[in-house]
């Protein structure tokens, strides 16, 4: 039951849904009608490469294709793997960086730059650079483990090496992402706490753990959670680094839609990947979410 | 039975310099063991950093500090021996109220039943036993405020720092918490050392008062000499509710008497006479609002003069009358049904006997 709005009330409303409607349309336009377009096309046949087979409707025989589909399960498996290394690993690498850049230090520009290039820089970019960095007979990496007197790597060329190279390229180019977060969140934390630590008789280790590594929970967890999307997602850098290989080594969900709808050009059973894809990510996120729906001390000081 | 443990704190020109401002500029303090000692004064005279350097949170530009005969300068908070209480708690946000007090001695090492003992025991005497499970979140300011001070209590240190620790509660939950840290001090005799802008605080917690102005020491004494024998005019002006008031006299061509700039002739006081009035100069001089009173001859040793009643704010046992006396604005403490009105000439008493001399330049008292 609606208690009955006055003339101003209802004014005041309609300039809300007039103030909106902009915003609304052009989400329309570019999220939600893509979407929609998505999913009705991962129930179709629909192959620019057959273009005479028309576009029927197939109802979920896409979706049974995909459950049986080795490379599907492999692919997702590749996706899980980075995530599970690199979006821990760029968080902590992040809060390393943080804590680094919260330092009083006299002059701030070097440092925040620091934090901000990687960030800035392309993915792409960042996987060519790496791709050189860890090449076979000019990298750097190579040329490293020479100078220390080991033998080179093949690095990019067998499954192991290839996978632990893109998780460094990775870790390195996202972490700036999570430092940023984590030093909005170390700026949040009160200084008198530190004295009052200080005064207690805390050591600067007994701090961190005590005071800055709870206080900054409700930042590592948006910082997770931010990196977790994004890592789900994991394209660029692999594309650039190995395309995938040796085989289909380290390629990812993301990578294998590419492959199925701009190579192969088969719409129809890409867009079922990609809502697939969808799907798990929403799921992951919206556990993320309620976790830190639960927790008492997230976003309160 | 628990031992009585305290420490003097000895201050040696101290001086503290935050890049090329310098904020202190030598001060010498000496606390006695369990002396609760005031620093007051207006924003920016210096007690935080003051207080914040015998706490070590500041490093000491110059000079010493010593705490219990140690020179501390060069030790850790954590190894000065003493508790803070801040002036927004700093609680740890995300403990419980037990794990908050209990944190001091945990880091120092104390087993959980110690830690249990005493923090029962300090919650007790705080009455904030049934908050132990509480977050500082979900408390009220005044209850914040009993944790922080628990916090410090537990740990039993030799001096407690106080920073402005009221400045964030009503005026009637402030009255309140004043008192119980005045019982505190009595329980515990420890050395307090306590930081607030507030004269009223200054007043009624402190056995000696120092009152600083510019990084400098305007004068260190009991709260009765701060009231009744201000070093400086600045003392005068600046302790006191409501606040003394001022008027620029000149000293007649022998010394023995002042002259109001109306005429108004007022006599010098015996002691002051000796000391040497110049004859011809002028001197501020400063009446307490108690030494102006409504009526003739209502001080001993009063000057009767006229005065206009600018405002009226009547306080239901007393009401304060802003005065023009003379060419000079001054206060005084009227009965409450005086049946007086703005803009009335009244007859008021001068306290002349209980006048205070400042010299006009330096701001120093003459002492009488």
């Amino acid at each position: 039951m609606t208690a009955k709005l006055s003339s101003l009330e209802r004014s005041e409303r309609r300039l809300g849904i007039a103030l909106l409607a902009p915003a609304f349309a052009l989400l329309a336009g570019v999220v939600l009608y893509p979407i929609f377009t998505l999913i009705r096309t991962s129930f179709s046949e629909n192959k620019l490469t057959e273009p005479w087979l028309a576009k029927p409707w197939i109802g979920f025989e896409n979706y049974a294709k995909a459950m049986g589909d080795e490379r599907l399960w492999e692919a997702t498996w590749h996706t899980l793997l980075y995530v599970i290394v690199t979006v821990p690993g760029a968080v902590a690498l992040g809060l390393g960086l943080a804590l680094l850049a919260n330092q009083p230090f006299r002059v701030k520009w070097p440092v925040r730059l620091g934090l901000l290039l990687p960030w800035a820089l392309p993915l792409v970019f960042a996987g060519l650079i790496f791709r050189w960095f860890f090449e076979y007979q000019q990298g750097l990496v190579n040329n490293a483990l020479i100078w220390i007197g080991l033998s080179p790597v093949n690095w990019l060329t067998q499954e192991g090496p290839a996978f632990f190279a893109i998780c460094v390229a990775i870790i390195w180019k996202t972490s700036s992402f999570a430092a940023l977060v984590l030093l909005a969140g170390l700026q949040t934390i009160p200084k008198s706490l530190y004295e009052a630590a200080e005064v207690d008789g805390a050591s600067k280790w007994q701090q961190f753990w005590e005071i800055t590594l709870p206080m900054l929970k409700p930042a590592i967890i948006v910082a997770l959670i931010f990196r977790t999307i994004t890592a789900i997602q994991t394209f660029d850098i692999p594309k650039a680094m190995t395309d995938g290989g040796p085989g289909n080594a380290t390629e990812t969900l993301a990578m294998y839609i590419h492959k199925t709808t701009i190579d192969s050009l088969d719409f129809g059973y890409g867009s079922t990947l990609a809502v697939l894809m969808f799907i798990a990510s929403a799921i992951l996120t919206s556990i993320y979410l309620r976790h830190t729906r639960r927790d008492p001390s997230a976003g309160r000081h | 039975m628990r031992e009585r443990r305290v420490a003097a704190v000895t201050i040696r020109k101290v001086r503290k310099v935050f890049g090329k401002v310098e904020v202190i500029h030598g001060v010498d303090l000496t606390f006695q063991d369990g002396e609760f000692v005031v620093l007051v004064g207006p924003s920016g005279c210096g007690k935080s950093t003051l207080l914040r350097m015998i706490a070590g949170l500041e490093s000491v530009t110059d000079g010493e500090i010593d705490i219990g005969g140690v020179v501390v300068n060069d030790l850790a908070p954590r190894d000065r021996d003493i508790a803070m209480v801040f002036q927004d708690y700093a609680l740890y946000p995300h403990k419980s109220v037990y794990d908050n007090m209990g944190f001091g001695l945990k880091m120092r090492g104390a087993s959980p039943s110690e830690i249990a003992d005493r923090v029962k025991e300090a919650a007790d005497v705080l009455q904030i036993g049934h908050l132990l499970d509480r977050r500082p979140g979900q408390l009220s300011g005044g209850q914040r405020q009993r944790v922080a001070m628990g916090r410090a209590i537990v740990r039993r240190p030799r001096v407690f720092l106080f920073d402005e620790p009221l400045s964030n509660l009503d005026a009637q939950l402030r009255a309140e918490v004043r008192i119980e840290i005045k019982k505190l001090h009595q329980r515990f005799g420890t050395t307090i050392v306590y930081v607030t802008h507030d004269q009223v605080e200054a007043m009624t917690l402190a056995d000696r008062i120092a009152v600083l102005r510019g990084g400098v020491l305007e004068q260190f004494a009991t709260p009765d000499d701060i009231y009744n024998k201000p070093a400086s005019k600045f003392v005068a002006g600046f302790m006191g509710s409501p606040p003394m008031s001022f008027a620029r006299l000149t000293a007649s061509a022998d010394g023995k008497t002042l002259a109001m700039p109306s005429g108004t002739v007022l006599p010098a006081r015996g002691g002051l006479v000796m000391g040497g009035l110049s004859g011809g100069k002028s001197y501020d001089a400063g009446f307490r609002p108690e030494h102006v009173k409504l009526g003739a001859d209502a001080l001993p040793g009063a000057v009767n003069t006229t005065a206009r009643v600018e405002i009226l704010e009547p306080l239901g046992a007393e009401t304060l009358a802003l005065l023009t006396v003379g060419g000079a604005v001054l206060t005084g403490r009227f009965p409450p049904q005086a049946g007086v009105k703005s803009g009335d000439e009244v007859t008021i008493s001068l306290g002349a006997a209980d006048m205070h001399l400042f010299d006009t330049e330096t701001g120093r008292a003459l002492v009488a």
